[in-house]
Order: structure tokens, then sequence, then C-alpha cells
């Protein structure tokens, strides 16, 4: 027993030490990452103003100089919850400038829930282990190295870069950086436009690139309250009056609902690249969607799948129910949270019309609470956007298809969306089936994916900064 | 008193011919009759802060005062409960031949908080007329009258058959430990009887005061909690999927609402509409008797189930009472819950209702389970005239004019867990209500001195006639 024990932490102790033989550089990237991965920035023990010091410290020693870095703490109730923007100047000042947004701030993470130190960088059979190693320190670690290195250069692009690193992107309703600077310091971060995390792509389980992909716009989050009152009374004598039934037909009306197709440029282009793909049957309906999205035959067809029928359409969905108040008393209160994703570019108000219409109840009462999302339209997909990125992939990522995305979940690029610079999710990195355990246990990123990612969005930013 | 439900139609019944007013003498032993309820009144039984098992031992403290020997009385209380515990007095007959009687009462009252009352609820406060306190009406007022009248029978003449008193706890509350059920259970022979007299008739005062109706209890439905519970893998929500824990419940709710469980009749419904039809006007009163002469008249069922009290005593009802479901607002809910709240017609299996609500439902996604306690399978109670008679001539000479109307009730009473020993109990005429309900359950509970004492005289009277049959 004790000789197999001695083999295994052997092994474990070999495996731990084996690093990737990496170039200089890339040496030099994996120090700044480290860093970054050991500052601890969860929201409730951590400090994003103290990764962002560490950051603005590695700038200025590349050169920046004082006016070129703000460092802003967070609000007065969590000066923890800070960040930087730093500023490296183009040649051109009628240029306009590009933002790298990245958030330093990641989701909690128990050392007793992991296996291995969650704010220790740990390598390991081709694998970078540790919070935020995914999402969303490697972009950070990546945005601020090219800022670096295009110091050291010496070379001005034509245009300005922007860096800016915030806080509360995993925690909007403590305190949200991009938010605030969108809101407070626009000038400081205006841009044409912005890169930002969101263009996960696809990988096997051994991290190896299948897909890539390019956001290009996002859908809002949006929770609403749907409620039913009534003098309720003893569960005796029922009523046909009834805030559990009012409710629940209610609910079963929306269900049935199905809110129309959309496309934004993004899906429009996905589901053209897509249609080729997967052809059949299945590929002409997706022509023939989106050819005509009022096509209720395609549009059945296509929708079988969940992921495709959320991207292509508002979903709204019952998620909680809470009602009455003992066993034998009539309800006198129903509430159902109705969780939606709201297509790009279209307004509470216009989906709070549609869930009415759809429920088709005028006794029942539809509120959101305090957290309003913004809803920016999406971000055109130009081929000055398009085109360098898929240009740079094939030399990077030979072989593996990209494909423009809607994401169904949400990032910052909301906030700056709503302040008027489109936000693009760049491409590079890819996620395994478990999305590389973003936000759960033993968080991890591929190793080679990472030196890649870095190298092509490198050269992407200076490929856009330079027209 | 889980529900004192006297048909609002009654109330238009009461233009029956007075017959010339009787001289009642009021009964003795007033200010001994004030004691011993002011001690039970002031003495907390509720669940959570009090203790049926001492009011059980002050009563037994009086019964040996008034004569009882020991074997006549029996304390009990289980260990896992020992605040819950009650009483059974026996009263022995004097015709070994005669079937014995029981008087059923509760001792616990439902909880009381001095920070939200006027007064204090557990001090007997007597004001503008009324006694204020918790149990002052439920059910104090009746088991303060049973034990009265043991004590003051006990001196006089033995009466044919035995009187056998079960002052009881947990009434109140469904999931407590419940006397009435542990002594059919454990002791039958201690409370076997012919027939037993409990709460749950009554009668009605109007706004003014004046007496309205009485009203004698004669079945009840029975409570039956279901749980509805969907489960699903759920997932992100932001990929709602076509099948989904919420959808799947809310569909079965619907289900079970826009269900109409059919037509039934008993002895005591049928008497009870057939009154009705002739004294309501129409279309309601015609409707009644369309549909007492076919239940399956869905025109009559429509215009008589107008009114809620007619519709739940025409039939089962089941309706949900509570929803839970989801554990996030961006996750789709793995689980969704409804608990169904079913009032079953008298004679109803609740395994034969699981039945039809999973037919109901239709979907294997949506279990349906019976949530405890599965109460007996309630049993129609005769409409005996052996019994029924008397209540109405004696209350003619008591409360001259005021109707009496025999009534199955929608609520609960203890009455379900003697049932299945054979005992059919009846609610009890007597002790009147306002139309405001008079704080029971609630705040300021109180009945009026007048209710209290003249709900005294009569049912002395009743008990008296009852247990000396001719």
């Amino acid at each position: 027993m004790r000789t197999l024990l001695l083999a295994a932490t052997l092994l474990a102790a070999t495996a731990a030490n084996a690093q990737t033989a990496a170039r200089p550089d890339q040496q030099a990237f994996r120090g700044l990452y480290k860093e970054l991965i050991e500052t601890n920035t969860t929201v409730s023990a951590g400090s994003c103003t103290l990764a962002a010091e560490k950051m603005a410290a590695r700038l200025k020693a590349a050169g920046f100089s004082d006016a070129d870095i703000r460092l802003f703490p967070g609000p007065a109730a969590r000066p923890q919850d800070g960040g930087l923007v730093a500023t490296l100047a183009g040649k051109d000042p009628k240029a306009k400038a590009i933002l790298l947004l990245a958030h330093i701030d990641v989701v909690e993470a128990r050392r007793a829930d992991w296996q291995r130190d969650p704010f220790t960088l740990i390598e390991e059979d081709g694998w970078f282990y540790g919070r935020g190693t995914s999402d969303d320190k490697a972009q950070a670690a990546i945005f601020t190295d090219a800022m670096i290195r295009l110091k050291q250069a010496g070379k001005p692009l034509k245009r300005t870069l922007k860096l800016a690193l915030t806080c509360g992107e995993e925690s909007p309703a403590v305190f949200n950086g991009a938010e605030w600077l969108v809101k407070e310091h626009k000038d400081w971060i205006d841009a044409e436009f912005a890169l930002n995390e969101g263009g996960i792509g696809a990988a096997d389980d051994k991290g190896n690139p299948l897909k890539l992909g390019f956001q290009a716009g996002e859908k809002v989050y949006q929770d609403f309250k749907l409620e039913a009152r009534n003098p309720g009374g003893h569960s005796s004598q029922p009523r046909p009056d009834n805030a559990i039934y009012q409710l629940t037909a209610g609910l079963n009306r929306l269900a049935a609902y199905e809110f129309p197709v959309q496309f934004t440029d993004a899906s429009r282009a996905y589901f053209t690249t897509m249609a080729g793909m997967v052809g059949g049957e299945v590929g002409a309906a997706m022509r023939a969607l989106l050819a005509n999205p009022e096509d209720k035959a395609a549009n059945a067809i296509v929708s079988r799948d969940a992921n495709w029928h959320s991207m292509l359409r508002t979903t709204c969905v019952a998620t909680r129910l809470d009602a009455g108040h003992a066993n034998n008393a009539l309800a006198q209160r129903a509430t159902a949270n109705i969780n939606c994703r709201i297509f790009p570019g279209d307004s509470l108000e216009k989906v709070r019309g549609q869930i009415m219409a759809a429920v088709n109840d005028p006794g029942l009462t539809l509120t959101t609470d305090a957290t309003v999302s913004p809803t920016p339209p999406p971000p055109p997909l130009t081929p000055a956007i398009y085109d360098p990125a898929v240009a740079l992939a094939k030399k990077y990522f030979p072989g593996v298809p990209m494909l423009p995305t809607l994401v169904t979940g949400a990032t910052d690029g909301r906030f700056l969306g709503a302040g008027g610079i489109p936000t693009y999710g760049v491409p590079g990195m890819v996620a395994d089936k478990t999305l590389n355990n973003a936000h759960g246990l033993n968080e991890r990123m591929s190793v080679s994916n990472l030196y890649t990612s870095r190298d092509y969005l490198f050269d992407l930013i200076t490929a856009y900064a330079s027209k | 008193m889980r529900a004192l439900l006297l048909a609002s139609a009654l109330l238009s019944a009461a233009a029956a011919a007075a017959p010339p007013a009787a001289t009642v003498s009021p009964q003795p032993g007033e200010a001994q009759f004030r004691a011993l309820y002011k001690e039970l009144v002031e003495t907390d039984t509720s669940v959570t802060t009090g203790s049926c098992t001492d009011a059980a031992a002050k009563l037994a403290v009086r019964f040996k005062a008034a004569g009882f020997s020991d074997a006549d009385i029996t304390q009990f209380s289980v260990p896992e409960f020992p605040k819950e515990g009650g009483i059974v007095v026996h009263l022995k007959g004097r015709d070994p031949k005669a079937q014995p009687m029981l008087l059923l009462g509760h001792l616990d009252v439902v909880a009381a908080k001095r920070a939200d009352w006027t007064r204090d609820p557990y001090t007997l406060i007597e004001e503008n007329g009324y006694f204020y306190g918790r149990g002052t009406f439920d059910d104090k007022a009746q088991a303060a009258i049973w034990a009265d009248l043991m004590i003051r029978m006990k001196a006089g003449k033995a009466p044919k058959r035995t009187i056998k008193l079960a002052l009881t706890c947990g009434e109140e509350t469904t999931y407590a430990f419940n006397g009435a059920d542990w002594l059919a259970k454990n002791r039958p022979d201690l409370i076997k009887a012919e027939f037993g007299l409990n709460e749950g008739g009554g009668g009605r005062y109007d706004e003014a005061g004046k007496p309205q109706g009485l009203a004698v209890q004669v079945g009840e439905k029975t409570v039956q909690n279901f749980q509805l519970e969907a489960t699903n893998p759920g997932g992100h929500s932001s990929v709602p999927r076509p099948d989904n824990a919420i959808t799947d419940l809310a569909r079965a709710v619907v289900a079970v609402n826009t269900h109409e469980f059919p037509v039934q009749f008993n002895d005591t419904t049928r008497a009870y509409f057939t009154t009705l039809s002739k004294v309501t006007p129409a279309p309601v009163g015609p409707a009644m008797a369309r549909l007492l002469a076919d239940p399956t008249d869905a025109e009559a069922n429509r215009i008589v189930s107008v009114d809620p009290t007619n519709h739940s005593v025409l039939r089962t009802t089941c309706v949900a009472t509570l929803l839970e479901a989801g554990h996030a607002e961006n996750a789709l809910a793995q689980r969704a819950r409804a608990n169904v709240n079913c009032r079953m017609f008298p004679g109803t299996d609740p395994n034969a209702l699981k039945a039809d609500l999973d037919r109901l439902v239709g979907n294997p996604r949506v279990a349906i389970t019976l949530k405890p306690p599965v109460r007996p399978t309630g049993q129609p109670v005769p409409m005996n005239p052996a019994i029924i008679e008397p209540m109405k001539t004696i209350a003619q000479t008591h409360f001259p004019g005021v109707p009496m109307l025999a009534m199955m009730s929608t609520g609960a009473t203890d009455a379900i867990f003697i049932a299945p020993i054979g005992i059919p109990v009846y609610g009890a005429p007597g002790t009147m209500i306002d139309p405001d309900g008079n704080g029971i359950h609630g705040l300021n509970e109180r009945i009026r001195v007048d209710s209290l004492m003249k709900g005294r005289d009569y049912l002395s009277d009743l008990v008296m006639a009852l247990a000396n049959p001719k």
C-alpha cells in the first residue's frame, strides 16, 4: 500500500513539474498569467484593485508613463473592486481607438472543494489549473501582455489601443466596473469597437480546437415576476377564481407561445455556415428559415435543437414557483420567476408586451426586479472585423472552422454596447464539453491553446490597429 | 373546529312560524360552571406553549371532588407527546342494556400571541356581554358544558345510558398527536358508544344578535393532501427545452382545477337540499330540486354550484394550495411541487381518488402521492330520528321559532377518527356564532355570554333526554 502511494505521489510530482517547453517570451507571459491567477479576486475575499496594481506595475516597467495608466478603486463601500485603463497612443490622431476589455474578478473557489489550490497556478498534463485560468484571466493576461509587447516594440500602430481591466463581471449586483466606466468615464474607454471574451470555441476532451467562435452579439438576461393575487379563503370551499390556477393557466399559455424567429449578422452567418456543415433536411431548413424567418415548417425542424431554438429568438421560461401559505388555505399570492434571454436589440418593453399577450390575462401582473439589463443592438459583423479574424486563424488554427455566434449567456459587452461601443468576443480560445469547468471545480485551460491564442490575438490586434 | 359553515341559504329559511314562547328555567350551578370554564380558558393548551395534559389534570381534580372514582377517570398521554394528553370520564348508567353515549370535545386551542391581542388571550375577561379569551368558543365552551354537566349529573339520579366524556388534544393541528385518533385505535372500549355528540353544529345569530338558525352536523368531508411532483434533468435557462418541470406541473394543476367531480348525495345532504330547495328563490331553489331528482343534471348543477358552499357540499373538491419550484432564477427547474388539498365526500377511498388524479393529470413525469396523515375513509352518518328529533323538539323550547337544519360539514372535526370504530358522531346544535366568526382561530376570540349560557341550558336538556331514551 505504501509503495503504491509513493508511486502515485511520485507520478503526481513528476507531472506537476513537467512544463511544456516554452519560448522565452512565453515564459514572460506565463509569469504575468501566474501573478494574475495567484491574486485572489473573488467578491468574498479577493481584491481586483490589488490585481490591477500588479498589472499596472508591469505596464510601467514596460515603459508606460503614469499618464498612460489610470488605476481606479471600487466604490466607497467596495474599494477592492477597482481596475485600470491603460492607453497606448496610435500614430494617426484621426483613427479611432480600439478597446481591449477583460474582467479580472473570478467566481468563488473553496480550497476544500478543489483537488489543487485554486489560487496557485499548476501546470499538469498539458493543462493550467486554477480559478480564472479560463474565465477570464487568460484573456486579461493576453491583452495586458500584448500592450506590453507593443509598447516594448516601440513602433506605434495607426490606432490607439486602450486596455480596460475591470471587476464585477461575475457579480454585477455588487458593482460592475465596465458599467461604471461607460457611465462615469466613457472618454477613458471610448473606441470604435471593443474586443472582449465570449468568442469561446469548441475543443475535444484533450483541449484540441474543433471549432472557433466569433461572438457578435449576446442575448440579454432579464428576470420578470409574474404574479396572481386573490383574497384566498378556506380550502374546504374552493372558488372558481384562484391565484394558483390563474398563474398556472397563464404559464401554460406562455409555454405554448413561440417567440418569432430573428437573425443578427452573426446568427445569419452562423446558420449560413452551419447549413453547409450539417446538410440534409436540417441544412435545407436553415436555408429556408434564412430566406423566410416565418417559415413554420423550417422553424420546427431547426428548433428541434434546443441551442438553435434559443439562438433564433427571445426565450422566456418559468424557472421558479412560489405560492400559498398553508395546506388548507386557498392561496392569496402565486408568483413565478420568468427568466428571459432577450434577442439582441429587442427592448424590455417589447418583451413585456409579448409576455403579456401570450399570458393573455390582464389580472396577472408582470414586474422586473431592481436589476434591469441594458438591451443594446447587436454589433454589425462587417468584413473589416470578421475577415482578418478568419484569415489569421488559417495560420494559427489550420483546418479549424470558425463560426460567428450569438451567445445566449451574458458578458460585460452588454454595458459597452449600450454605451455605443460595439463589442466582439474574439476567437482563439476553446473549451471542452465542460467549458473548461469555468465557474466550477478545478477550472482549467489548455496550455497549448492558451499560447496559440496569445500569438493569434497579438497578430489580430496588430492587424485591427494597423488599419 | 376547523370550519363552522352554516349555509347562508339557511338564513332565508328562518321564516318558520314561532310557537308560543315557553319558559325555560336556567340550569343550576352557574357559578360553579363559570369557575370551571374560567380555569379551562386560563390553562394554555396551544400546541406551541401549552399543555392539554395540565388541563385534563385540573378537570380530573374537579371530577374526583364531584364523586367520580379513580376507576371512572382515565387520564392518558403518550411518552413522545407528554403535554398532549387528555381525559375520559364515565358516568355509569342504571340500565345495563342501554348502549352508552359519548360526549366529545377537544381541549387544545390554536396558538395566540399576547402581543397581537387586545387582551391577554389566556385570561377570561367578561366585557360588553362577551367572554374574551382563546378557546372561549372553540372548543372550551363545549368542553366546559360537557364537564359541568357530568359533574352535576353525578349528584343526581343515574341516567339510563352510561355517558362517556372524552376531552382530547390535537384537533387543531394536522400533524400533531391526535387524542381522539389515539383513543379509537388504542382504547376503543373506553369510548365505545352507540353515538357521540361533538362540536361542528351550533347555530348563528344575525347582525343584531337575534338567533337565525341552528345546525346539526351529520357527517363531514375528509381532508386528504396530495403531492404533485414533476421532475426534470433541468439545465441552463438560456436554452429552454420542450420538457420542463414547471410546465408539467402547471398543466397538471390546471387539469385538476378544470375537473369537476360528480355530484353526490347522502342522507344528510339530501335532507339539507330538500329543505333549502323549498325556501330558496328561483332559479336556485328549483335547480336544487332538479339536481336531487337527477344528480347528472348539468344545468341544475351549474346553477346550484355557483355558491361555493353548495358546490363543496355536493361533491369531492380538490384545490392546489401550495406551489414550489426551481432553485435559481437562471436554471431550468429540476423539481416542481404542488400541494393539492382534497375534501373527500364521505365514503371516498383516498387511493381511488389518487387514481382519479393520476388519470386526470395523465403525465408519467408528474408523480402523485398521498401525503400523511392519511385519514380514515369518512363514513356517512345516518339521519337517526332518535337523535335528530329530540334535538329539534328541545330546541323549540329553548329557541322558539329558530329553524334547525341538518348539514354535512365541508371542514373536518375529530368525528372522523371516531367513525371507524362504529360510532356515528353528531355536531350538536346550541352554541351560536356571530356573523363575524367570533375571532375563532384568529384574534380576540369571544363568545356571547348569552350564547354560552343558553347553549349550556339547551345541551344539558338534550343530553338528559338522549341519555334517558323511552
